[in-house]
């Protein structure tokens, strides 16, 4: 059925070498969703025993070292080994498809940007076994972070968060560049789905707050260990500057976090309840309005520190304000579903779960957004409800709602929908027993980050119930994980557009080609690929347009003789360069770390700084299309 | 190629001018409690040097001062890895109660349970906050900023007495 032939070398399609040398976005994403799932289920552990330590008070399974570690790296993996990777992994997969185009503006780098982030990742997990795990809270609030120095524990919070900026970084660069020059013809900004806007807004999220937060890095590194004073009160230098730069990198983040889930949930929505999605453009400019919001309030993460009334009054009413463009697409996408006809698939559960469970998250939200009522609120189990009921029940459902949704077009297979449905009322059960009695436990008035509380102050019950909620929550993963392992082999196949979709991505094949596209469509609407199959009788209702069958445009190019008359495709040529690069800056990091032993320090410094040359000099100097052989 | 225009039905509409409206309320709200009926949220009153702040008066001397007896009261309070001095202390109920708090080392909080007393400790910062207690009892306070291994145990009282000296 191919009519067109490609020149990329296909000698290896297959093996471990060829995804080691990949540069095509469609096998990135598949490793980024790989590698997310794996940190998934390792973050998940670490929660796991957090919880039973907690399921008692005076507990003993974890020490209180044992247990700063575990929090901390909890955080950090959930943070930037899970729910960034996982977006990355969307977003890699399915831009591309989604504007028409048959890779990303720098494959190399976007393979670049996935190999860094998995060393990065591993390397951060390597210091359990060098001395301890980082132990400094997910935030590394100075002088904690800076002062300790009988380990290196917070030299890897330092190189490791930073590396793993970088590695997002790359990730934005490419798909800024992508989405303003590689869509289809005819496809306006406007007209690109709501997935693809959240992805470019957290790529600028992402350009214009990492650096922030890379400078901050750097200068922990160096009060640590090069004798600068950033960070010391003693010496004019200030602590709170930390929480500053943190906070401002930290605020947009979370919104980078649950934008691409956001983006998901508004394509899922309009599919499964077949109607459009209500107010496309005001969906899309709240998602521009608190991308550039959130850069105005990151200092409600501080009102304990003393900022004074002005502007503590400030950033309360910013992030009051913030809720605006948040509440304009949850209206929005209740719009969509009223009067829709709906299927309760389970991506589609997911996606109604995700809204409701974002609301009651974005409500404790608001409440923090009272300055007074926050300074009760601030270190206690109640902001810990507010950000995992807004990070679980929200981008964590979206994701899940998206490997439902998508996983026909990965593997040509459906996931197994009655496990879905188990699956997604357990861990919707679970995620609410867990997470809503911290609401409780918070204004009764315990603090986050202690590894232990005392009898008598009514805190056991709550804890007790959180633990078994947060078991339920495991089963829940473990039922997605065999729906995963099961459904990969043995799912019931899927053609093209499984679900009547509406989006570019359903126009191929279930998993697509390698060059995406047989003929690059062009698009004349929002949701074009919908108008290609229906138009409207007389009484508005959608009516199939009858040339087109089974959801799949097919071009003959030639007529019968597809060798002479096809065109070539070209597609990017596989690489080793990337892999070499991403290994070098690494050990870069790695010897930036081990600063305080420098006969260690230099020589890993020195090793990253050759391999990184090798590795982008390589690259630099390959020739961009390579013989096929 | 046709030009889209955008259409904005009308329900959107409305919610997005009813919105706009709340915001304008929340502003003056905000504004109307914040200036003129003097909230009280924590501030940065001065800077020291943590290095010898434990040296040189006040917090060479922590602890409660009466300023004004049974109205006025300053409480200087030095927290450090982990413990608050002074641990224990008292103050009569209904009295302004002003704290002044800073940190020898890391950062550290300080909140008094139960209530929206609660502001960081950091050090080369002096942290001031004024409350008044409105019911003699022993409250517990603790520290609420993460500050290493003995985050969990770093905690104190203080006992509101009656007028007439008893708690």
């Amino acid at each position: 059925m191919a009519v067109a032939t490609t020149t990329a070398p296909t000698a290896s399609t297959s093996g471990l070498w060829s995804w080691i040398t990949t540069v095509d976005h469609k096998r990135i994403g598949i490793m980024y969703a790989v590698s997310a799932f794996v940190f998934f289920l390792v973050g998940g552990t670490e929660a796991l025993l957090i919880r039973l330590q907690l399921a008692t008070p005076n507990g003993t399974l974890l020490s209180a070292d044992a247990y700063n570690q575990l929090f901390t790296m909890h955080g950090l993996t959930m943070v930037f080994a899970v729910i960034m990777p996982i977006a990355a992994a969307y977003q890699n997969y399915f831009v591309p498809l989604q504007i028409g185009a048959r890779d990303v503006a720098f494959p190399r780098l976007n393979a670049f940007a996935f190999w860094l982030f998995l060393f990065s990742a591993l390397f951060l997990y390597s210091s359990f076994v060098v001395g301890g795990a980082p132990d400094g809270a997910w935030v590394g609030y100075a002088p904690l972070s800076t002062q300790l120095k009988e380990f290196i524990r917070m030299d890897y919070y330092a190189i490791g968060a930073q590396l793993l900026g970088v590695a997002s970084l790359a990730g934005s660069v490419n798909f800024i560049a992508t989405i303003f020059t590689m869509r289809a013809p005819g496809m306006t900004l406007l007209r690109m789905p709501v997935f693809t806007w959240m992805t470019v807004v957290t790529s600028f999220l992402l350009l214009l707050s990492l650096p922030v937060i890379g400078v901050g890095l750097w200068q922990i590194l160096f009060d640590r260990n090069f004798g600068t004073l950033f960070y010391a009160a003693q010496a004019q230098g200030d602590p709170l500057l930390w929480q500053h730069l943190f906070w401002i990198f930290g605020h947009p983040e979370v919104y980078v976090l649950i934008l691409p889930a956001m983006g998901i949930v508004s394509e899922i929505l309009p599919v499964f309840s077949r109607k459009p999605l209500f107010g496309y453009a005001f969906v899309v400019f709240s998602g521009i309005a608190i991308g550039f919001l959130g850069f105005g309030v990151w200092a409600h993460h501080m009102f304990t520190a003393g900022l004074g009334p002005v502007a503590e009054a400030g950033f309360g009413l910013a992030t009051m304000l913030i809720a605006i463009p948040t509440g304009v697409k949850i209206f929005n996408w209740i719009g969509t579903t009223w009067g829709g006809k709906l299927r309760l698939t389970t991506a589609m559960l997911f996606s109604l779960g995700f809204i409701a469970m974002f609301v009651i998250g974005g409500l404790s939200g608001v409440t923090h957004s009272i300055v007074p009522a926050d300074t009760q609120q601030h270190d206690s189990y109640y902001i810990v409800a507010h950000f995992h009921y807004v990070l679980f029940g929200g981008a964590v459902f979206g994701y899940m709602a998206g490997i439902y949704y998508w996983f026909p077009k990965w593997t040509g297979r459906f996931l197994d929908e009655k496990l879905g449905k188990v699956q997604f009322w357990i861990t919707f059960v679970g995620f609410n027993l867990t997470f809503a009695p911290m609401h409780i436990l918070g204004l009764d008035g315990m603090p986050r980050r202690t590894y232990r509380y005392p009898e008598g102050l009514g805190f056991e019950f709550w804890n007790l119930l959180a633990t078994i909620g947060s078991f339920l929550i495991a089963l829940g993963v473990l039922l997605l994980l065999i729906n995963l392992v099961k459904s990969y082999r043995k799912g019931a196949p899927a053609p093209a557009d499984p679900w009547d979709g509406r989006t570019l991505e359903w126009t191929t094949s279930s998993p697509p080609p390698v060059h995406n596209f047989d003929e690059i469509p062009v698009v004349h609407h929002v949701d074009d690929f919908w108008y290609r199959k229906y138009g409207v009788d007389e009484e508005g209702r959608a009516v199939r347009v009858p040339e087109v069958t089974g959801g799949t445009v097919e071009v003959e190019v030639g007529g019968e003789d597809h060798g002479e008359a096809g065109h070539d495709i070209h597609m990017p040529s596989p690489s080793y360069f990337p892999i070499i690069a991403a290994a070098g800056v690494v050990v870069i990091g790695a010897g930036l770390t081990f600063s305080s032993t420098p006969l260690v320090g230099f020589t890993l410094l020195g090793l990253g700084v050759i391999v990184t040359l090798w590795g982008l000099m390589g690259w630099a100097g390959e020739p961009i299309t390579k013989e096929a052989h | 190629m046709t030009t889209e225009e955008l259409h904005v039905d009308p329900a959107e509409r409305n919610w997005i001018v009813a919105s706009i409206m709340l915001l304008v309320v929340f502003g003056v709200a905000v504004a109307i409690a914040g200036f003129m009926l003097g909230i009280q949220v924590p501030t940065e009153e001065q800077r020291v040097d943590p290095r010898t702040v434990a040296q040189e008066a006040p917090w060479s001397n922590p602890g409660v001062r009466e300023l004004v007896p049974g109205e006025e009261y300053e409480v200087y309070i030095l927290a450090s890895r982990f413990s608050f001095v002074p641990n224990t202390f008292e103050v009569p109920v209904g009295a302004r109660v002003t704290f002044y708090v800073t940190s020898t080392d890391v950062q550290h909080g300080f909140k008094l349970q139960d209530t929206n007393v609660n502001f960081m400790a950091l050090p080369g910062q002096v942290s001031k906050l004024t409350t008044t207690f409105e019911e003699p009892g022993t409250y517990s306070y603790i520290c609420t900023e993460y500050c290493g291994l003995g985050h969990a145990v770093m905690a104190g009282s203080v006992t509101v007495t009656e007028p007439g000296g008893n708690a």
